[in-house]
């Protein structure tokens, strides 16, 4: 008898084991509820209908992923002051702030997409629109929405058009940036040189300013802290070359023009010169750089002001536009949309949408260097007294990089090869065609 | 005397059911997976839907040339790390064994890189081996050995040979737990007969030492092998495959091409290779180990 | 003569416990460090007296996520080593004493994935972690490290169970005692100090694993410690390395206590295998 006992317990635990292990349910969404037995702060969200037990009233939680970074003033300001008022404004509503660093943002909103495991709402870089699209997991608002006209007439045009793709709007324009030319103040009056305007200049300034300081460190004119396209664009532009033809269909001919190839091998004999450096591995991260007199000048975001006040409040730097080559000053357009996941809580995401783009929250935002989109924002004292005045008049002039679906390929393959060129694993001709080629299949695909 | 009685079947079956089901859907199951995906296209749309591509996954991965320099980078790193930690973990545990006092303090601190975590030790490496970091500052400013900072981040070489450090820095430890315990297992008599045939220390430690403990020694090589080719944190967090991928191990270059480009075909396939690089190894080693003992 | 050795001997240990031990002082005298201080020109190994602060402890501190992550971490890794113990014993002793049916192809696919390195089943099980509907959640975490430390915990304790004698056992069957009767009176007390080895083994690997975490966790809130050390590594901005010290430090400290109260147990557990080969 006492053994039947036994095996019955042993099954019976085994049993235990396997159901708690592999927890229940199939249906894979992030935001159902976890009935598994978890601890305590794990405040899962309820999605109405989707439980055994609907509780009334019972909480619906917005998922929202952001590239915020985790300490930033940005991010403060939304878990603080944003999340805190939307909530009290939308009793049963709440809000789950994810955030991940921008390249894992990327990665993991391609991962759950695949596994249909979608936040609702998440805040994209605007260059990942056409990607996210691609893999037709985005919500066109303009055909869910009944209200979307009118909340996408407050928006700045110029922003509205990130998000639009044949027609459709997937997204609602967040925020919006470019990079202006960023100096230490002290060191380039020390050199007895001006702020460089062309493109000329800026590469003598560059090497004339390098060298080495009283301690005997290493000082670089200029700081990029990565290799890509969000880097290189200004450069190549404001040298007259491109990446693509204007239609975003072919690379050859644009890519390794002479233009291009020329803005390339000056990054290559900068590099070489010691006068620029940023992107590897151990170095000096940017903000640390800049603000301990180590680089001298960076091309930077309206995030910095607010970046630099924080680490380095005594550091003296000014501000100018990007310097102009044959292709003018040309920075490069950033910016954030907010859009909608098509397996999200729709009804109550868009409120949440709404919300961020509105006057509110656009006018606390721009207190920590985020560009508002909203017109009514734009027309709001505080952000006509904000410190990004200077980035306002280099937007009228940035460009977008590439809006194709397969841009986040491209970047890769482009910070591959100009990694070779500036190593002198390659010239950058030899680069530069053999990139044309790739990226032309990448266009045609 | 036991019965092959049904009772007993059901007894052992019991004992055995929580670890088979366990072993069976979290591990059999997905190797089971990881095969089939290697045939199928998952490039496009949701992982659910995917079409059958036959060998083209395992083509890709054999033609790719990052996947051929991550490959060199991982059997680098195993054979620099491997012969390295055996022969300084067992010189530890060689000294360790013949002092007279102060043994345990001794294995307790050899010990503690192991039970470091691989994030954290990264982090310290990456630290201490910065361009502006401690080490060049050392080299440069105190020592002037180097004339300009050492970029040792920065390089396939370099990158790589700071992983491959952090990696015998934090092996040495369990090599040396290891070896001790197989030290212990000699017989004292050994020693004492070569002792009056009057052999020096490091006669004593080839001729005797060194074929009794044969077996630890094997089993060490397996067991490093293994984790040469697993090596996937530091690797990240030192370098995360700067530059231009060119100091990707084979898992961090399927780990971005599965987790940031969403190729899992070719992950899988990937993948696939590595584990069955890795069993044969794997069943080489334990034949001569078999042979050997 | 012989002292002269012992000297000598005593001299390289030393000298190998400085290059043991140099990177985790570094670490620790970093994280006393104020925070601006850690790009400025010398580097220095230590800080001066008056410039030691705890500052950044106590930023660690006061963030009450810290607290929420070492309990994360805290529950996963007490759980998985749990069951993997409750599960492998029984799967080794068995495996050693009984000649069942397919007891060969077990042992043989135990030692098998042994071999495989565990990331190499990443992406799979990443795909049964969607369909059992776990992704971001700490149950997402714990079924998969007790079947990676599965292999080896059975793989020890069957060397374990085979080196005791049968004796015991048999005695037992002729009083007319059952396997259940073995397994719990006699084989279990005997194999603790093996048990326990396994279970500190696991709850290392546990404690500090990352690339699994990292993949299947998205909230701040269910982060283990690992994901959170390295979420404040910002990968082109600034690094505030006082911070990711002065969290790592800690994060160290459950580790330590563990290895130095049971540091007898894990000897003998590595010993076992070894010598079974």
């Amino acid at each position: 008898m006492k053994e039947v006992k036994r095996i019955l317990a042993i099954f019976l635990l085994a049993v235990f084991c396997a159901s708690a292990l592999t927890a229940c349910g199939e249906s894979p969404a992030v935001s159902d509820s976890a009935k598994s037995g978890e601890t305590v702060e794990t405040k899962e969200p309820l999605k109405e209908g989707t439980s055994e037990e609907v509780v009334e009233q019972e909480n619906i939680t917005i998922n929202f992923w952001h590239h915020y970074s985790a300490q930033s003033p940005e991010n403060e300001t939304l878990m603080n002051v944003l999340i805190p008022k939307f909530e009290s404004e939308n009793p049963g509503i709440e809000v789950n702030a994810v955030s991940h660093e921008w390249a894992d943002l990327h990665d993991k909103i391609l991962i759950s997409a695949k596994s249909e495991t979608l936040p609702d709402v998440a805040r994209l870089d605007a260059a990942w629109i056409p990607e996210f699209n691609k893999m037709g997991v985005l919500v066109a608002l303009d055909q869910e929405m009944n209200d979307f006209n009118e909340v996408s007439q407050g928006l700045l045009e110029s922003a509205m058009e990130t998000v639009q793709i044949d027609n459709s709007y997937y997204g609602l324009a967040l925020n919006t940036n470019t990079k202006i030319l960023f100096y230490n103040k002290k060191a380039l009056e020390e050199a007895g040189v001006s702020v460089p305007t062309t493109m000329d200049e800026f590469i003598a300034t560059t090497k004339k300013i390098s060298g080495t300081n009283e301690a005997g460190q290493q000082i670089w004119g200029y700081s990029e802290p990565a290799l890509s396209g969000w880097n290189l664009c200004p450069f190549i532009w404001s040298f007259g070359g491109n990446l693509t033809n204007p239609e975003q269909t072919k690379a050859s001919g644009y890519i390794n023009s002479d233009e291009t190839i020329n803005a390339i091998e000056m990054f290559a004999e900068l590099y070489n010169a010691n006068a620029i450096t940023g992107w590897n591995s151990g170095d000096i991260p940017m903000t640390d750089g800049f603000g301990t007199g180590r680089y001298l000048m960076i091309l930077e975001g309206p995030w910095k002001i607010a970046e630099m006040a924080g680490a380095y409040p005594d550091f003296e730097y000014g501000t100018a536009m990007m310097p102009a080559g044959n292709g003018g000053s040309a920075s490069v357009l950033g910016g954030e949309d907010i859009s909608m996941f098509n397996t999200a809580n729709k009804e109550t995401s868009w409120k949440f949408m709404k919300f961020m783009t509105s006057e509110y929250a656009q006018v606390e935002m721009s207190k920590c260097g985020q560009i508002p989109v909203s017109k009514k924002a734009l027309e709001n004292d505080i952000v006509k007294q904000a410190d990004f005045a200077p980035f306002l008049e280099a937007i009228k002039v940035a460009k977008s990089r590439p809006t194709v679906a397969s841009w986040s390929e491209i970047d890769n393959e482009l910070n591959s090869a100009v990694t070779a060129v500036v190593n002198n694993q390659k010239t950058a001709k030899e680069a530069m065609d053999e990139l044309a080629l790739k990226v032309d299949k990448l266009l045609s695909e | 005397m036991l019965t092959r009685t049904t009772s007993n079947k059901l007894r052992i079956l019991s004992l055995l059911l929580p670890g088979l089901i366990i072993f069976g859907i979290f591990t059999i199951y997905p190797i089971l997976k990881l095969f089939i995906m290697s045939f199928f296209e998952w490039d496009l749309g949701s992982m659910f839907e995917q079409s059958f591509i036959g060998l083209d996954n395992y083509k890709n991965v054999l033609m790719d040339e990052t996947f051929r320099i991550s490959f060199v980078n991982t059997i680098v790193y195993t054979l620099v790390t491997v012969p390295s930690q055996i022969i300084l973990g067992l010189l530890v545990a060689v000294y360790i064994n013949n002092i007279p006092r102060l043994k345990i303090s001794f294995r307790l601190i050899y010990y503690l890189p192991v039970i470091t975590s691989w994030v954290i030790a990264s982090l310290v490496f990456k630290y201490i081996f910065n361009t502006e970091g401690l080490l060049n500052y050392f080299l440069k400013d105190i020592l002037s050995i180097a004339e300009n900072n050492i970029r040792w981040l920065d390089s396939r070489i370099g990158g790589l040979s700071v992983a491959m450090l952090l990696g015998i820095w934090k092996g040495i430890g369990w090599n040396m737990v290891v070896f001790l315990a197989a030290l212990q297992t000699v017989p004292k008599e050994l020693y004492e007969a070569a002792e009056i045939d009057g052999a020096v220390s490091f006669t004593k430690f080839k001729n005797i030492t060194i074929p009794y403990i044969k077996g630890t020694i094997l089993f060490a090589v397996v067991m490093l092998t293994i984790g040469g080719f697993n090596v996937f944190t530091s690797i990240k967090m030192i370098t995360g495959g700067q530059p231009a991928h060119q100091t990707d191990t084979v898992l961090t270059w399927m780990y971005y091409k599965a987790f940031s480009t969403g190729e899992f075909g070719y992950s899988a396939a990937l993948s696939f290779i590595i584990a069955l690089v890795l069993a044969i190894l794997a069943i080489i080693q334990f034949k001569v180990l078999k042979r050997d003992s | 003569m012989r002292l002269k050795k012992h000297i000598l001997l005593y001299i390289i240990l030393l000298l190998g416990v400085i290059v043991t031990t140099l990177p985790m002082i570094y670490m620790i005298s970093t994280s006393l460090k104020p925070n601006g201080a850690l790009y400025e020109f010398p580097p220095r190994f230590f800080p001066s007296i008056s410039e030691i602060t705890l500052e950044n402890y106590r930023y660690i501190l006061n963030e009450g996520k810290f607290y929420i992550n070492f309990l994360n971490s805290m529950f996963v890794s007490t759980i998985s080593v749990t069951i993997a113990a409750i599960v492998a014993s029984a799967l080794g002793f068995c495996i050693s004493r009984f000649r069942f049916k397919g007891r060969k192809q077990l042992f043989g696919f135990i030692i098998v994935t042994m071999i495989i390195p565990g990331t190499t089943l990443i992406l799979p099980q990443y795909e049964l972690a969607v369909k059992l509907n776990v992704i971001n959640k700490l149950s997402g975490l714990i079924p998969f490290y007790v079947a990676w430390v599965i292999p080896y915990s059975t793989f020890m304790i069957k060397g374990f169970v085979d080196n005791l004698p049968h004796e015991l056992d048999e005695a037992v069957y002729i009083d007319g005692g059952s396997i259940y009767t073995v397994y719990f009176r006699i084989v279990l007390p005997l194999i603790k100090p093996s048990i326990a080895s396994i279970t500190i083994f696991n709850f290392l690997t546990a404690w500090e694993e990352y690339p699994w975490a990292n993949t299947v966790i998205n909230d701040n809130m269910k982060r283990t410690l690992p994901i959170a050390i390295s979420g404040f590594f910002g990968q082109h901005q600034f690094t505030q390395w006082g911070y990711v010290f002065a969290l790592s430090a800690l994060s160290l400290i459950p580790v330590i206590l563990v290895y130095i109260v049971f540091q007898k147990y894990f000897v003998s557990g590595l010993t076992a295998g070894s010598v079974k080969g």
